[in-house]
């Protein structure tokens, strides 16, 4: 079977596309060899930054560089409107759909998503339910997974509500792309985003009623894969970086542990999972969270960025039903289209499922970083019949997509430049207002014909340029 | 039954405990099947108080003053309806049909469950259910310990009451049903068990209805709840965390009579 992919410098015809003209010129300007400098010059820079991540399942445990690509993926400002758009809509229903399922849950009584989907869900909290959360909002920060497909239509693939990770890695790649190409910048009109930071601050206290509150970054530590991202966020903030042990609960209150005595702790920026934040409350066996947090959080004495319970709205078996949370919500139409899903759970989409998976992408509903999926024509017919009893011995756990083609942007490989599969992770802030810088992160899947863009996966990334339309 | 409590708690350190924080579920609720006529828990100092997850009543006690010693009593008088079967619920009982690590039912529990339930549904299917369980596992002190899952004491065919309120609420979520693990007093004539004890209940027919697995028991007459959870860690009355200490030794003793007679019984450890 042979897919036409939409790529993202080149038309149909192989003429460059107007936002990639510029660069283009350039590209064919710059003599190969100074290109080959450059790139090696990036290597190091990013290695002595320490801009790395850990392989999960690798046998040494090492860090390693996440590729980073010299060719920026670009995407007109006309066209950055509508998924910006897209993407706030869409984030603005998630937070609406949370504080309605954890109090009132009219979407469930108006009989739009069954009962039992999110109720009995693992991700549902208890522990959210009734709790009035300041300003309503329950995923502060939210990462949303956007590809595209064969006509260039923008497609979303999930929404990352709990702790999105590689808005760093979006960071640095610009300030990679500036230093090694100033003249890049210079020659067109590319939408700056080394404000992330300063709106990230500013989304984290306006969480918080207090006028100036005391916001920290909670890590699970080194050894998590995204460490490197949590450092730098809390340096890029100036706010401390703290793991669970230097902080306590007195009286339903977080202080941290400081050379100048307890300082209480008003919005904790979280990236640890739900299940570690209190060994009190939940995992019996975390020593990463912090004991009586919870109590502290219900007693509204501290604020958690993002709150608990978040992981219901991003689970692959409620994705199905975002575009009619936007509908109910916001009485609006979605700007952006859901990939097509198979719900496993039912008997009958099993089936057509079963019966078409060299033809499909299958996910864990749980799942999340690429490992336990199934791309269906990339696999070898012994990899999907070792699927396919996976499925049928649990199938609820497993929505199944169609293999979209994802679209493709020019990289530079071992033999010169060729096309590489994207998606793209714009970083949604929703504080006072909804809102995000200009992109996001880029992931390209190094592989040639790989689907799959995931770092943990072997994929790369690249600068992503929103171009403003040129007059010329 | 009006029922007279006295539960004491202490926790002797080798070393000094530098900090220390507790969640404790000691505090009865009022309900249309218990009336609380008065309570009241003595702690070291000051507590919070708030209503937890599971509309338990939860107070949060933290120490941060070196101590050696934690006591805690809790003490009152509460009168249980005897008639009342059900408890009402407004909340959905869809979230107690997830199982959790303590809960998680294995081929064994789903077998046994499938074998004893079969198509009914109902009240009596789940006495029957609960005889089987409770005819399955002894019940045998030092058997099991406080993170033996469900799967792995109904494979070791014995265990103590929280043991077999694990496995029961497996048994019954592998099913379809929700349940719910409870923890509280019993006062028993015979003084057969410790006063402090766990049982489950079942969501049957818009209510839920107990079942005493460890007593064999359908109807809490003499069951005094303190909190609800989706298992043990939930529900259970103290769980705490401490910085240094060494050693612990825990000393409780609880008292559960009818408000006239005293009948004492004491578990140490």
């Amino acid at each position: 079977m042979s897919r036409s992919f939409y790529d993202e410098m080149y038309d149909a015809n192989g003429e460059c596309r107007p936002h990639y003209q510029e660069f283009a010129r350039w590209l064919a300007e710059t003599p190969p060899d100074i290109l080959a400098q450059r790139r090696r010059e990036a290597d190091l820079l990013f290695h002595r930054a320490g801009i790395t991540f850990t392989l999960y399942g690798d046998k040494q445990g090492t860090e390693r560089l996440i590729p980073f690509d010299t060719i920026p993926r670009s995407i007109p400002a006309s066209e950055w409107r509508m998924v910006e758009a897209g993407c706030i809509q869409r984030v603005k229903a998630l937070n609406l759909f949370l504080a309605d399922l954890y109090h009132e849950q009219r979407i469930l009584k108006a009989g739009i998503i069954p009962p039992e989907q999110v109720l009995a869900n693992d991700c549902y909290q208890m522990a959210m339910q009734g709790l009035d959360l300041y300003r309503d909002i329950y995923a502060h920060i939210a990462g949303v997974d956007l590809v595209r497909d064969g006509d260039g239509t923008y497609y979303v693939l999930e929404d990352n509500l709990r702790t999105p990770s590689g808005v760093s890695y979006m960071l640095e790649d610009r300030k990679m792309m500036m230093r090694l190409f100033p003249e890049l910048f210079a020659a067109q009109r590319i939408a700056p985003i080394n404000h992330y930071p300063n709106l990230l601050l500013e989304t984290l206290k306006s969480a918080s009623p207090l006028d100036n509150p005391c916001v920290v970054v909670l890590t699970p530590g080194r050894y998590n894969s995204a460490y490197f991202e949590h450092a730098f966020l809390a340096r890029e903030m100036g706010v401390e970086l703290v793991e669970g042990a230097d902080m306590f609960v007195r009286d339903d209150k977080v202080y941290m542990r400081t050379t100048a005595g307890a300082v209480q702790v008003d919005v904790i920026y979280r990236r640890l999972d739900d299940g570690f934040l209190d060994p009190l409350a939940f995992s019996a066996d975390s020593v990463l969270g912090v004991p009586g947090l919870l109590s502290a959080y219900r007693s509204g004495n501290v604020t958690l960025a993002n709150a608990i319970g978040t992981g219901v709205a991003d689970d692959k078996s409620v994705y199905p039903f975002v575009p009619d949370m936007i509908r109910f919500y916001l009485s609006e139409e979605p700007i952006l289209s859901n990939v097509p899903t198979w719900q496993c759970r039912k008997p009958d989409e099993l089936s057509h499922v079963l019966a078409h998976l060299p033809e499909l992408v299958v996910k864990e509903t749980q799942g999340s970083g690429g490992y336990g999926m199934l791309v269906g024509p990339a696999a070898s017919s012994k990899e999907i019949e070792a699927f396919r009893a996976r499925l049928k011995a649990n199938p609820a756990a497993y929505i199944a997509q169609p293999t979209l083609s994802l679209s493709t942007c020019p990289t530079f490989v071992e033999n010169g430049i060729a096309p590489r599969h994207i998606d793209l992770r714009p970083f949604v802030l929703s504080g006072q207002e909804t809102r995000l810088v200009p992109g996001g992160l880029t992931r390209v899947a190094l592989r040639e014909g790989s689907l799959v863009v995931n770092s943990s996966q072997g994929g790369g990334t690249k600068d992503t340029w929103i171009v403003e339309d040129c007059e010329c | 039954m009006k029922l007279s409590i006295s539960h004491d708690t202490a926790y002797y350190y080798e070393d000094q405990v530098r900090a220390s924080i507790q969640y404790l579920r000691l505090t009865p609720q009022e309900s249309p099947r218990q009336r609380v006529l008065g309570w009241q828990l003595d702690l070291p100092r000051p507590a919070q108080v708030q209503v937890d997850p599971y509309g338990n009543i939860l107070h949060v006690l933290t120490l941060d003053e070196p101590h050696d010693t934690i006591r805690i009593h809790a003490s009152g008088q509460v009168d249980i309806d005897e008639a009342c079967e059900a408890e009402r619920y407004d909340g959905s009982p869809l979230p107690f049909l997830r199982s959790t690590h303590l809960t998680q039912a294995d081929q064994a529990l789903r077998q046994f469950a499938l074998r004893n339930v079969g198509e009914q549904r109902d009240r009596a299917a789940l006495g029957n259910l609960m005889l089987a369980l409770r005819e399955h596992m002894a019940y045998t002190p030092g058997s099991t310990h406080v993170e033996s899952t469900a799967a792995e004491a109904f494979a070791g065919c014995a265990g103590v009451c929280q043991d077999h309120t694990h496995a029961f609420l497996a048994c019954l979520r592998t099913l379809g049903i929700p349940a719910r693990y409870v923890s509280g007093y019993l006062f028993t004539d015979d003084c057969g068990h410790v006063a402090s004890h766990a049982w489950a209940e079942a969501w049957l027919n818009g209510a839920w209805y107990s079942f005493d697995i460890t007593n064999r028991l359908n109807k809490p007459e003499r069951h005094l709840k303190l909190a609800v959870g989706m298992d043990y860690l939930d529900a259970c009355p103290v769980r705490g965390m401490r910085r240094g200490g060494g050693y612990e030794k825990m000393h409780a003793h609880v008292i559960v009579s009818p408000a006239e007679i005293q009948i004492v019984q004491q578990q140490q450890q």
